[in-house]
């Protein structure tokens, strides 16, 4: 590390003389330690080329949040059957809420229709109002 | 008025001999036929587990119909019917045709965007559903 800071920055008098040279030839090696050696000045440039391309990368949170996609979307559902038990059953919770769109991820009007189907269900002893007990 | 759609969902007691559940959808049929309407599918689902108890029960036997009428009286009658039945323990008629009628719809605007698009350099797509590329190449094709 030190040696290779060497070119770009005053180091330590013991390191240019040892490899000064392989640090001046490979200049990006160079570059990306001295964004080491200066800490919070590093990550910063990076960050600031990823901003446009990424916006779920942002400041000291550097998670990625996954895009949720309306899984009746991809599938292109024109109709949600409320026969279908199985189909609606990844959409309530064990105790037998219907999931808000936040945690599922799907679209307001399958939603909308998402609903409608899992309450005709409920109505129809397919899928629980409530879990028993 | 125009022809309406129904489907008609009704529970048996699990222990009903099934001549019993077949002679509730004879007279189901025949009541719908003398009212002016049609049962145009009959299903027997069999014995599922229910999803809570009714009438101390765990266990039904589902019976499933489409029903056609153009006018509520065959529903009426149906519904008069199967609250008198002894087997049945629970039963409900849902409308459907306006929802088919949008299902439809849906369908044919998403067969005719997929047939014109590949002339056309993608717009943003009106509808909410963004539809793959992948699937959208699928479409065209078949």
């Amino acid at each position: 590390m030190a040696d290779e800071n060497a070119p770009q920055h005053p180091a330590p008098p013991s390191a240019p003389t040892t490899s000064g040279t392989p640090g001046g030839s490979s200049s990006p090696s160079g570059a990306h330690s001295s964004g080491m050696s200066g800490g919070p000045g590093g990550p910063r440039p990076q960050g600031g080329g990823g901003r446009p391309g990424g916006p779920a990368k942002r400041g000291k949170r550097n998670f990625v949040r996954k895009k949720k996609v309306c899984r009746f979307c991809v599938d292109k559902v024109d109709y949600i059957d409320y026969k279908k038990a199985e189909i609606l059953s990844p959409f309530i919770q064990d105790r037998g809420k219907i999931l808000p769109r936040r945690m599922t991820g799907t679209c307001a009007r399958h939603q909308r229709w998402l609903t409608v189907a899992i309450k005709r269900a409920q109505n129809i002893a397919l899928l629980p109002f409530a879990a028993e007990l | 008025m125009e022809e309406r759609q129904y489907d008609l969902i009704f529970i048996c007691r699990p222990d009903t001999p099934e001549a019993d559940v077949d002679k509730v959808i004879a007279t189901l049929e025949h009541a719908a036929v003398e009212k002016g309407g049609k049962i145009e599918k009959t299903e027997k689902w069999g014995r599922k587990r229910m999803a809570y108890r009714v009438a101390k029960l765990r266990e039904g036997f589902f019976v499933y119909l489409v029903v056609r009428s153009s006018h509520g009286e065959v529903v009426k009658e149906l519904e008069r019917r199967l609250k008198v039945a002894e087997p049945v323990i629970k039963y409900l008629t849902v409308r459907l045709d306006e929802e088919l009628k949008r299902q439809e719809k849906l369908k044919r605007h998403r067969d005719r965007r997929a047939a014109r698009r590949p002339r056309k350099t993608a717009p943003v797509p009106p509808q909410p559903s963004s539809p793959a590329p992948s699937g959208e190449q699928s479409a065209a094709t078949s």
